[in-house]
């Protein structure tokens, strides 16, 4: 079962288009990957997710409620980070769950409870803004997962990490679904870096969606196109540069059921490795 | 092992994912922690509130043979200094209240929590009219005083007790009342600039050039005393009846249709974004 579901989804500035026609399927339970180079478009989903942006066309579905007529219950069951760490920084790091506690009406052990799971603990009276970035990035991390979210957005969740943090969050993620039972949806322009967390992978390039599906689904098809397949990076670089060198692939109208993306998929199809989902 | 489930976030909505007035004041008021606004708004009520004090203390003899009730002639006297010092209050106050949301990402984050859009605004608007009403009391405490210390003897003034008494704070709280009145356009006007401009900096220098351009507007053009930053320097003791009730209903037509401007923003916000 789809958990998330856009349907031509678009956005688009004056005469740039940031996403177009977008049809994405995260499958509840799910770890998805949202890979794609800088610009693709991944932030600008995301945040049409959660209600930042206005689509200029399409529609989306999460947990089977509409955008924007369900917009504060779709919100309550989201937890996200997007783009950068957001935070208050006159207040301790402790103070700022505080303000998303209150307003989600959680218990008081929601705090520490995020504050554990992200090791902020030893910190959580330091004011945010003495904050480390790694340290802001895990508030900003701590702030999504707060009351453990049925639904998870992260965008770039590693950014400004060192290798100890990325490793950590990396095991966090991957571990979230079967831990609170949730979907997570992860952005990321490093594939190494999805291909270790995600159970799916939706590539986007310059708005649009390349491909969709499992790893080993990738891998299939980027034999069958004839792309490196010895090295994921490589695949995707091939990937990505084949629909750089045609932009007129682009046009929605113009994709066909072979392309990468059009596959339709039916409900129950996506399975997670372990089986889950 | 997995914890207990009791702190999960609900998948019904509780209250309909909207904050009540209250808990959206509490939380707004929670967010000004170490911003300085308390203090701000604190010290600034004493400065205004010491204008009267000191200005008659060192002149008195300019005011205390002139006609009309003691709070007319020092309301007369004083308020322009005193609304200059509040409306630059408002301004910078709304300028700080925004920058803190600005300068992290926090308003970000607030959009993308359960909470009915345009409830910071608003919040924040409400923690400002608090803070109004703690400043004006002060003016009010400070007006008294002089009322009481330099004009005993005389018509409306000087009383604490009896009929004259009733009369002196009957009058006094209409005239602080009706200036809280006029200050909400500026207060709402003062949260939308700062709302739009991510740099405080523009946000206040905006809010300054306001303020001059509302003193050098002439008093005398009704419609240019409707200028929002302008109808907080309107005096309530000796003003007749009519032109009383013209700036109270303008003043409410102001702030419905600021409030309105901000749901258009609200509104409009995530098509350009």
């Amino acid at each position: 079962m789809d958990i998330m579901e856009t349907k031509n989804l678009t956005k688009s500035y004056a005469d740039f288009v940031a996403v177009s026609g977008l049809n994405l399927h995260v499958p509840k339970g799910a770890v998805y990957g949202f890979l794609g180079p800088n610009g693709a478009g991944k932030s600008t989903t995301m945040k049409m997710f959660l209600g930042l942006t206005k689509p200029t066309s399409g529609s989306f579905t999460i947990d089977g409620k509409r955008y924007p007529e369900n917009r504060v219950e779709i919100l309550r069951e989201i937890g996200s980070f997007i783009e950068a760490p957001a935070f208050y920084g006159n207040l301790s790091g402790e103070e700022n769950l505080e303000i998303i506690r209150r307003i989600l009406g959680l218990p008081k052990s929601s705090v520490s409870e995020a504050l554990e799971t992200v090791g902020l603990t030893p910190f959580k009276k330091r004011l945010a803004r003495k904050y480390s970035l790694g340290m802001k990035q895990r508030l900003g991390l701590a702030g999504a997962l707060i009351g453990r979210p049925p639904i998870l957005i992260l965008d770039e969740p590693t950014n400004g990490l060192d290798p100890v943090g990325i490793h950590e969050i990396r095991t966090l993620i991957r571990s979230l679904p079967e831990k609170f039972d949730c979907t997570v949806l992860v952005s990321s322009h490093l594939l190494s870096e999805i291909e270790l967390m995600a159970d799916y992978v939706g590539i986007l390039n310059h708005g649009h969606l390349l491909f969709e599906g499992t790893l080993e689904e990738l891998k299939e098809n980027a034999v069958s196109r004839g792309y490196p397949t010895d090295n994921l990076e490589e695949m995707f670089l091939a990937l990505i540069d084949a629909d750089n060198r045609m932009p007129e692939k682009r046009m929605p109208e113009k994709r066909s059921s072979k392309n990468w993306t059009s596959e339709k998929r039916m409900p129950g199809e996506h399975r997670r490795k372990g089986g889950a989902g | 092992m997995m914890r207990t489930f009791s702190g999960r976030r609900s998948v019904l909505p509780k209250c309909n994912g909207v904050l009540s007035g209250c808990n959206g004041i509490l939380l707004e008021g929670r967010k000004i922690k170490r911003t300085g606004f308390f203090p701000a708004f604190f010290g600034g009520g004493i400065l205004a509130a010491a204008v009267p004090i000191v200005n008659m203390a060192v002149r008195s003899e300019m005011y205390l043979g002139l006609q009309g009730t003691a709070i007319q002639i020092l309301m007369d006297a004083n308020w322009q200094m005193m609304a200059m010092l509040n409306v630059l209050l408002v301004v910078s106050g709304a300028c700080l209240l925004y920058h803190v949301e600005h300068a992290d990402g926090g308003l970000q984050k607030m959009r993308s929590l359960p909470i009915r859009e345009g409830s910071v605004f608003f919040g924040k608007v409400a923690v400002m009219m608090l803070m109004c009403v703690l400043v004006l009391a002060m003016e009010a405490a400070s007006v008294s005083f002089c009322s009481w210390h330099w004009f005993k003897g005389q018509a409306g003034g000087g009383q604490w007790r009896g009929e004259g008494g009733n009369m002196f704070a009957i009058e006094l709280c209409k005239s602080f009342g009706y200036a809280f009145l006029l200050i909400l356009p500026c207060v709402v006007l003062s949260f939308l600039i700062a709302e739009a401009c991510k740099n405080m900096w523009v946000s206040l220098g905006i809010g300054v050039v306001c303020v001059f351009t509302a003193t050098m507007l002439p008093t005398s053009s009704f419609v240019l005393s409707l200028f929002p930053f302008a109808m907080p320097f309107q005096v309530f003791a000796g003003m007749e009846a009519a032109w009383v009730t013209r700036f109270a209903c303008a003043a409410v037509v102001e702030i419905v249709v600021l409030g309105g401007v901000e749901r258009l923003v609200v509104r409009g916000k995530g098509a350009f974004e």
